[in-house]
């Protein structure tokens, strides 16, 4: 920044502070082992709260049956606990839904690291908590430091106590305010001596390992640097939201490179400690992927996948970088990202690769990266018995491919022993060699190493002199013998990485080929509920077994589409698929969220929206290749579905951008029509006024003419639009009543014989016509738009013919003229509202609506219209209106 | 006024409008002539060279703007528009292809003629040139580039000066937003309209004795501004 410039703080600082201002606060008394006296400060400062007029409230502590807790949990407000039921036992766990709708300004939830009962919503109590903050509830917990993530090995290291309860560091890091509690080694020792410490009886022994003095000195210091930092972290992010310049630990980048064993998930945590050591810098995880080696045995995905998650977890990037030569892939990521630090084991790196290249801590000690190098002591056998292991995929199938191998290599031995009658010792080592190459080529290269040397150990046993021995007589033998060996492990070994690398190569190309054909699929759907199903079979086929896809509907997501059927969701289950939908997050088996559950539920997350939650049963945990898959086919989908939506909006937005079109066409018909005669009325009259004197008699006449003959324009027009509006709005009310239509029609003409000017209009009525029931004043309106009309759209001095005549039905009237016509294609659009045909021949436009009137009212009164053209060779027009006779009862008005 | 009478031809196809025209044209000293097409009005305008039109917008057999666009190939006379307040766009587009003024529909008769008049008295000035035109206490010496208020020198900026020339110079005609941005700061600012706003605002500051009620340069909102004439 300039000098001179007010440092301006950083926006980033101040959302975070803005996202933190909405969510609770979150306090941890943190101690450094059990004992120093957590929940008692935590309690005595609640005291305090409460005498301070706070509204505060026990979630959860465990009195562990101590007095002095018990003494101060008196007088405050406690929950309830939850019955669960697991295994036949019942646990009393904290009820997070009571204290969400109790909504404490401050909640007590005791042990941050406490491993909920299996069924509740949250594995763990630190998920619970998070949720309270989320919820806006200020949140008081304790914590020992051995709990956190990072410090698992360390403290394992230093205790020889696994702790099976972590926290990870984020949800420290969450705190908003850390509490030291401290006590000295050995006044805790001294308390544990008295009895004051709580130490259940199955761990009495481990606990006396636990409370050495050594031990303790070591926690404590541990406990002291992690309060330490994060009140160096809370004024960096002071100092950043005020403005105040760095250097905030600038440029370093710490980048931990993993191989795919056991000891990868401690190289990780050594990488969080890097990283908080050097003031929390940004750290990746990465490992280094060779194409052609592409395929890790499920074991080393296993670790492989188990660390990358640990690396998300603790706050560091994952990925996984792809190139042949290790050295030159980590150099090249290390200079693009600028990466200060890198760290690796040392057990892994520092094997020499072969052909003599140096080891990759070598390479990268030579090389002038210019980033510091620091290499782990890695050992593997820490993997303790304690870490749960998840149980390992198709153990099983790896065995068959071994038994099958031995057994090509006892049908060898058979198909030799029969033949060495016939061939040289020589000669039957091809057929065993058959056996290997048949190994490698079906069952992979382990296979076909096992194939190799049992054949060299049958083949010497049965055949090399001394037979039924493994000793080896002749020199010639030997070199027979061993050349044998080492040519069936190279065939053997050849063959096998051959059909691992195809076996690779044809399980990527048959996931390529699955996501083409499932964008084929999304590309052909066009609705949300095609593109659900096509989602909800890809993932059903691809990667586990019954799936459904959720989509959005009117604020809730809905099952939508399932495969095999689509099947209802439980109430636990719509709960997981709620929590991906409004979090964003998976939730579900094999997450932090309702893991008991059998599905897993993917957020569909679109560019710009999430799209829905599709959930998957898997059958056991996903590959890392099956979770690309799965990953890729939910993005493709997600897209999918956002096209979906877009494209029915745009539909939507169609049909309102032609409605509006239509609607600005009216508005100008009726403005036109409404203006015009107001021009005429507007300036006649200003032209008498200012000129009145000057005019001649007849001019003025002929303008006051002008004014009136306009003005019943207007007028009618304006009757016309209410007409309309009364058709439309259902407010017309019928009056039937005995009617001539003969007089209906007499009047209708008298109406309009001025503005005929020179048109005839002959009369054909029979003298004898049945009264009919009907509205003589809409008859007649009825009758005078449709003469109107003829006269508007026929000639001066042509003929309009009324008729009227009875028929077996009703009364039918009959209006005919010698205008043009009306073109066959317009015929049925002549009754429609605004309907003009282009040019009438008399300058007095219709309003448009004369016909739809019409067609309004004598449909109001029972009776039907329909128009004919061309009547006369190739003109006129005819209308008929037919209205039903008494024999018929009238309709009831509308 | 020249010894004959005006001839004002007016193309409109409702015959009301016609009707009360003509005798309101002939009471006020004109020659009235109709045309009730777009194409007989071209016609008429070859064939009789009226000294001003009135043109209708809504023309039953061509647009109106295509035929001030046609007559403007050959006639040079002043053009006013009939239109109606929804075809705001339409009346714009044919202030810039040429036309002088606009009377919007329902209109009185004293309204067009008092335009009318305008139109006529700034084509006899543009024949021949007024190099100083004084309106009050105002005074514009085109040649001079000099602008007087009330015998006392006015400082203008160049643009000032440019934008004030070229609304004096068209006499009471209405300039479009356009014409103005287009000629005072080039085709790529057509568009700038709040540049108007300002220098009009410094204009009228420096000029009007009541730059709220302004009687020089008047606004017609939406469209464009006029040199007030009376």
């Amino acid at each position: 920044m300039t000098t001179g410039e007010p440092l301006r703080p950083d926006p980033d600082a101040l959302l975070e502070e803005a996202a933190r201002a909405s969510r609770g606060r979150l306090k941890v008394f943190l101690g450094m082992a059990p004992g120093v006296g957590k929940t008692f400060e935590m309690l005595r400062s609640a005291r305090r709260a409460k005498a301070a007029g706070e509204d505060v409230v026990v979630g959860v502590v465990e009195s562990h049956g101590r007095q002095e807790t018990q003494a101060l949990l008196r007088g405050l407000e406690v929950m309830a606990r939850q019955p669960m039921e697991h295994r036949g036992r019942s646990l009393l766990e904290f009820d997070i839904d009571g204290a969400i709708a109790r909504r404490p300004a401050l909640l007590l939830v005791d042990e941050y690291a406490h491993s909920n009962a299996p069924g509740s919503r949250h594995p763990k109590r630190w998920q619970d908590v998070a949720e309270l903050l989320d919820a806006g509830i200020n949140v008081w917990t304790t914590l020992n430091v051995q709990h956190l993530e990072s410090l698992n090995d360390v403290v394992w290291k230093i205790t020889g106590v696994r702790q099976l309860e972590t926290v990870p560091d984020n949800a420290l890091s969450a705190a908003d305010e850390i509490e030291l509690i401290d006590l000295t080694p050995e006044e805790l020792r001294r308390r544990l001596a008295d009895g004051k410490v709580y130490v259940p009886e199955t761990a009495r022994l481990a606990s006396e390992k636990f409370f050495r003095l050594e031990n303790l000195t070591a926690l404590r210091e541990l406990a002291l640097r992690r309060a330490a930092q994060t009140v160096d972290d809370q004024l960096v992010g002071a100092m950043k939201r005020a403005g105040v310049e760095g250097p905030w630990a600038a440029g370093e980048r710490i980048l931990v490179l993993i191989g795919a064993d056991a000891a990868s998930s401690s190289l990780v945590r050594a990488g969080r400690r890097l990283s908080d050591m050097i003031g929390d810098a940004p750290w990746t995880v990465a490992h280094v992927e060779r194409p052609s080696h592409p395929v890790l045995d499920e074991g080393a995905q296993q670790h492989l996948g188990t660390a990358l998650k640990l690396a998300e977890q603790l706050g560091a990037a994952a990925l996984i970088l792809s190139g042949e030569d290790i050295v030159i892939s980590v150099k090249a990521y290390v200079r693009q990202n600028n990466v200060t630090q890198i760290l690796v084991g040392n057990r892994r790196f520092q094997r020499r690769r072969p052909f003599g290249r140096p080891s990759l801590t070598a390479a990268l000690l030579e090389d002038s990266t210019g980033a510091a190098l620091h290499v782990v002591t890695e050992a593997p056998q820490e993997q303790a018995p304690a870490l749960p292991r998840r149980p390992r995929l198709a153990a099983g199938v790896n065995w068959r491919r071994y038994l099958s191998s031995a057994g090509f290599v006892a049908i060898a031995t058979g198909i030799a022993y029969l033949l060495q009658a016939r061939f040289a010792d020589a000669d039957l080592s091809m057929v065993f060699l058959t056996a290997v190459l048949a190994s490698g080529v079906l069952h992979g290269l382990r296979p076909a190493l096992l194939a190799a040397t049992a054949s060299f150990l049958a083949y010497n046993f049965l055949f090399i002199e001394p037979l039924y021995t493994f000793w080896i007589g002749s020199p010639a033998n030997l070199l027979a013998l061993f050349a044998f060996w080492a040519v069936a492990l190279a065939t053997g070994g050849l063959a096998g990485r051959v059909r691992d690398q195809a076996s690779a190569l044809s399980r990527h190309t048959a996931a390529i080929t699955s996501l083409l054909a499932v964008s084929r699929r999304l590309s052909a759907a066009t609705t949300k509920g095609e593109v659900a199903q096509a989602i909800a079979d890809h993932v059903s086929a691809g990667v586990g077994g019954e799936t459904t896809v959720l989509l959005p509907e009117g604020g809730e997501i809905a099952a939508v589409a399932g495969t095999p059927t689509l099947t209802p969701l439980g109430t636990s289950a719509m709960t997981a698929a709620r929590w991906a939908w409004e979090r964003g997050e998976v939730a579900g088996a094999g997450t932090g969220t309702l893991p008991q559950l059998p599905r897993t539920f993917y957020p569909l997350q679109g560019s710009r929206v999430r799209a829905g939650v599709v959930g998957v049963e898997h059958s056991a945990a996903l590959t890392p290749e099956a979770q690309r898959y799965l990953t890729a086919l939910l993005d493709q989908g997600a897209v999918a579905l956002e096209r979906a939506e877009f494209a029915a909006d745009a539909a939507d937005a169609e049909a309102l951008r032609r409605s509006d079109r239509l609607r600005a066409a009216l508005l100008n018909s009726i403005s036109h029509d409404l203006r015009t005669p107001l021009s005429t009325v507007l300036g006649s009259a200003t032209t008498l006024l200012d000129y009145g004197p000057v005019l001649e008699p007849d001019t003025r006449q002929d303008l006051l003419l002008s004014i009136r003959e306009e003005a019943e324009r207007l007028s009618r027009y304006v009757g016309d639009l209410l007409d309309m509006t009364r058709l439309e709005g259902g407010a017309l009310v019928t009056r039937q009543e005995w009617t001539d239509i003969r007089d209906v029609l007499a009047a209708a003409i008298e109406r309009v014989q001025r503005r005929a000017g020179n048109r005839r209009i002959d009369r054909d009525f029979p003298a004898d016509l049945s009264l009919i029931q009907a509205d003589p004043g809409l008859a007649e309106q009825a009758v005078v738009n449709i003469l109107e009309n003829a006269i508007a759209y026929s000639p001066d001095g042509t003929a309009i013919e009324v008729a009227a005549y009875e028929d077996r039905r009703g009364i039918v009237i009959s209006i005919e003229d010698e205008g043009r016509g009306v073109p066959t294609a317009e015929l049925e659009r002549v009754f429609e509202k605004f309907h003009r045909l282009e040019e009438p021949s008399d300058r007095h436009k219709g309003s448009g609506l004369g016909l739809a009137i019409s067609k309004g009212f004598v449909e109001a009164m029972g009776g039907q219209i329909a128009a004919a053209s061309p009547i006369h060779d190739g003109h006129g027009t005819r209308v008929l209106i037919s209205l039903p006779k008494p024999a018929t009862p009238p309709e009831a008005a509308a | 006024m020249t010894a004959h009478s005006p001839r004002i031809l007016i193309i409109d196809d409702e015959p009301q409008i016609q009707r009360f025209l003509q005798p309101a044209l002939a009471a006020s000293g004109y020659e009235p002539v109709k045309a009730m097409t777009g194409r007989e009005g071209l016609a008429e305008i070859a064939r009789r060279a009226p000294d001003a039109v009135v043109l209708d917008l809504g023309l039953p057999d061509m647009d109106g703007k295509e035929v001030l666009t046609r007559a403007r190939a050959f006639y040079d006379g002043p053009i006013l528009i009939l239109s109606a307040r929804d075809r705001e766009t339409e009346k714009i587009d044919a202030l810039d292809l040429g036309a002088d003024d606009y009377v919007e529909k329902p209109f009185g008769v004293g309204e067009l003629l008092a335009r009318l008049r305008v139109a006529l008295r700034h084509k006899i000035e543009r024949a021949g040139i007024k190099p100083v035109i004084e309106r009050g206490g105002f005074k514009l010496d085109l040649t001079l580039r000099l602008v007087t208020r009330n015998g006392e020198a006015v400082r203008l900026s160049p643009k000032e000066y440019d934008l004030l020339a070229l609304l004096a110079e068209g006499g009471g005609k209405v300039l479009t937003h356009k014409q103005l941005l287009t000629a005072v700061w080039g085709p790529a600012h057509a568009e700038d309209v709040q540049y108007l706003r300002v220098f009009i605002g410094q204009l009228r500051q420096k000029l009007e004795d009541d730059p709220a009620t302004p009687r020089l340069i008047l606004t017609e909102s939406g469209v464009g501004y006029r040199f007030g004439v009376e």
